[in-house]
């Protein structure tokens, strides 16, 4: 019997393990798994971001589909910011509050070189002022100086370009110039001083 | 080292591998979730569900809703498109431009179109070609939006407005996925059905309302008393013929009432960050949404 045969002592001491090279077909299948399997990690795995569910494949294609972006969502930023921290005195539509604050729809002082406005809620402003025609003598305490540099130039790109302001944007980068250039000024600015500024 | 070492070590390896990528680093992530906000608007999302819709999850769970229903929402993926929200002044301008960027129009589809404000004027493009379309159309005068719509078989079927994510079920425990669609999927049916009366009639006989259903009637979640005793507004307001019989009326139980509540507060269609939906006022989710609920409600 065939089992007998395979006891016998003589062929087991015959028996040697060999050395099969795996063969190449193989070799090539698990490669071709393996790539299969980081592209489709690629497209379906988002890179663990909690934030990406199929069929989205990482976070950028999301965050290119979100409602806004670039410029608008730097204005829409920009109003949230404003709402919060100028239209109390200013109001919610620009056109500022009798004996409170002037209005800032059509405004020189907005309109005009960056400079000027962005010393404006840095630091403040007091003294009369002209603005579209009526003078104003009140003063506006230095409300932008805690802000970050993005969320002031977005306040002040957003009250240049609404209620039919047309004046370029302001860059954050323009608002830190500003602030290194006039540290360790504490007084508020009066009309005077700004209109020597470019 | 001998060979079954190595094997051992290198299985063990892949099986930490594994356990970390599928178990531990999505606990770490869902695991400590908190509110997010909705995109645009920045609501808190989602609001725990109030006192009688909590008590409702837990008969939902009790009777073992879960077992045909799903709630778990799949979306396949977005359709790009470009949307008129409003003319302007110059509104031949505007059909000229549109006719241009858009030749499949006809003009006076085209003109039709712009009596019935927002206006799809493209779906399924690239969002860089929507961008572009939008220049020369705001350049006529009009308000434009770059919308954003969800698609797949799921959202066709009018089951919701986008596919359902971890923070919709942030307030559930446990959450009631389902693994099997014998019934429709339950995620949005309070955007869907939002009416207390119909769902109610749903549970006491779901053959009222969907001839042929297969679910089976929950009688025991109400009673059938004399109608002098029961104020009308407690009473189940069922078709002409498929009432209890003269003189008496079907009145919910308390579970019963929950049970709805919990249901009307499944809406899973805020627009969160990694759903993005971008549609005008007016234009539905899928037009199937509405065809849906014309069919399915009395
Ligand atoms: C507490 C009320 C108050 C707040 C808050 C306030 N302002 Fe003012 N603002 C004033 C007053 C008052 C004046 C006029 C000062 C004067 O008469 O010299 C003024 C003047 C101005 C002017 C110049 C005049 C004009 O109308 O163009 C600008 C620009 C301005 N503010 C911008 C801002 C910005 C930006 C913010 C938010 C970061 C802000 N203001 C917040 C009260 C306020």
């Amino acid at each position: 019997m065939s089992m007998q045969s395979s006891l016998d002592p003589q062929s087991v001491t015959d028996a040697k393990a060999g050395q099969v090279t795996v063969p190449m077909w193989l070799v090539v299948l698990l490669a071709v798994l393996g790539y299969w399997g980081m592209v489709y990690f690629d497209h379906h795995g988002g890179w663990f971001d909690a934030r990406v569910y199929a069929p989205f494949a990482s976070v950028s294609v999301v965050n290119e589909l979100q409602p806004v972006s670039g410029a608008e969502a730097f204005v829409n930023r920009g109003r949230a910011v404003y709402e919060t921290t100028c239209a109390l005195c200013h109001g919610s539509d620009g056109q500022g509050k009798p004996g409170q604050a002037p209005p800032l729809a059509g405004s020189d002082f907005v309109l005009g070189p960056s400079g000027r406005l962005i010393r404006i809620p840095l630091h403040g402003l007091t003294g009369p002022i002209e603005v579209r025609g009526q003078v104003w003598n009140l003063a506006m305490p230095a409300m932008g100086a805690a802000l970050s540099p993005e969320d002031l130039a977005a306040a002040l790109t957003y009250i240049r370009q609404a209620w039919g302001n047309n004046a370029g944007p302001i860059s954050a980068a323009e608002v830190e110039a500003v602030k290194a250039a006039t540290a360790g000024r504490t007084l508020p600015w009066t009309a005077a001083e700004l209109k020597s500024i470019q | 080292m001998s060979r079954g070492s190595w094997i051992f070590i290198l299985s063990l390896l892949g099986m930490i591998g594994s356990w970390f990528g599928t178990v531990l680093y999505p606990q770490i992530q869902l695991g400590r979730m908190v509110e997010t906000r909705t995109v645009p608007d920045g609501q808190v999302y989602p609001v725990a569900r109030p006192g009688l819709a909590a008590q409702g999850r837990e008969v939902y769970r009790s009777q073992g809703c879960y077992t045909c229903h799903s709630q778990q929402v799949r979306q396949e993926g977005v359709s790009v498109g470009l949307a008129i929200t409003k003319v302007g002044t110059n509104q031949t301008a505007l059909v000229e431009a549109i006719l241009r960027i858009a030749p499949q129009w006809r003009r006076d589809q085209v003109t039709a179109g712009l009596e019935r404000l927002p206006f799809q004027v493209m779906d399924g493009v690239a969002a860089a070609e929507a961008e572009r379309a939008r220049r020369p159309l705001e350049a006529a005068g009009a308000t434009t939006m770059v919308t954003v719509r969800p698609v797949g078989a799921d959202l066709a079927r009018g089951w919701g407005l986008r596919r359902s994510v971890a923070a919709d079920f942030l307030w559930d425990h446990p959450v009631m996925l389902g693994s099997q669609r014998v019934g429709p999927d339950l995620a949005g049916v309070g955007s869907r059905l939002p009416d207390e009366n119909w769902l109610l009639v749903h549970l006491w006989d779901p053959q009222i309302h969907t001839p042929g259903s297969m679910m089976p009637p929950y009688r025991y979640l109400f009673e059938v008393r004399p109608a002098a005793e029961v104020a009308s507004q407690d009473a189940l307001l069922l078709p002409e013929g498929k009432g209890p019989g003269p003189g008496k009326v079907v009145v919910p139980r308390p579970e019963a009432r929950a049970l709805v509540a919990y249901l009307r507060s499944l809406e899973a269609k805020a627009p969160l960050f990694e759903t993005p939906v971008i549609l005008p006022a007016g234009l539905s989710g899928t037009s199937a949404l509405s065809v849906h609920a014309a069919v399915e409600r009395p």
